[in-house]
């Protein structure tokens, strides 16, 4: 068993700096030799993990050689979207391997969703004090 | 004018304009204090896909796929 990492919550405007806190976890992702730390929103809400298209680019990954589509909802669903499979890692956890639905909105946050991110992690939410803590899943032997 | 000698007027208004009457108030004591508000011409972004269940569908085969080809 590992001992859980607790973070707190992170503001998303500067301009609102303590009115807007929410759940953002610092996760970097890896894609062949590309690598980036972002900021992902845990959105307990939200069906599947989502990546904003220029995180995608970041990462080396080149649209017309993603050949899986993908169906969002909601203001997602206008615009097209291709399912990746990226490995990430949170804190010194060991690596997981994360599918994303990769949008071509550059608005969009990284989302971490239920599939897969909360399959692979167990999260604690303190909203009260505005923090979270998290722990990779318990793998049974 | 007074608020005692609005009464009078504002009972004589049609059930609709009371509550453009009162639509018009909240407006405007959000205003006032800085609350900002939704209006009807404009575009929110809510950008989580609830119940994107096909999505999630292929994100959990290509997962299926990509441990079978590893």
């Amino acid at each position: 068993m590992t001992t859980p990492v607790r973070f707190t919550y992170g503001d998303t405007d500067a301009s609102r700096r303590g009115k807007n806190l929410l759940a953002h976890l610092s996760i970097t992702l890896h894609h062949g030799t590309h690598a980036v730390t972002v900021p992902g929103l845990l959105d307990t809400g939200s069906t599947v993990n989502v990546l904003p298209y220029n995180v995608g680019v970041q990462l080396g990954m080149v649209w017309d050689q993603q050949p899986t589509r993908v169906h969002l909802t909601g203001n997602l669903a206008r615009l097209p979207a291709r399912g990746v499979i990226i490995t990430g890692q949170v804190a010194l956890f060991p690596l997981v391997e994360l599918a994303f639905a990769w949008t071509q909105s550059t608005e969009v946050p990284v989302i971490l969703g239920q599939v897969n991110f909360f399959m692979e992690f167990d999260v604690c939410f303190f909203g009260s004090q505005a923090a979270f803590e998290i722990n990779p899943k318990h793998k049974a032997n | 004018m007074s608020l005692t000698e609005l009464f009078p007027a504002i009972k004589m208004l049609p059930r609709a304009d009371k509550l453009r009457l009162m639509q018009f108030l909240v407006i405007d004591l959000a205003q006032e204090e800085g609350v900002p508000l939704l209006t009807a011409d404009a575009e929110y972004p809510i950008w989580t896909p609830l119940q994107a269940f096909e999505a999630a569908d292929t994100l959990l085969q290509m997962l299926k796929t990509h441990e079978v080809e590893k």
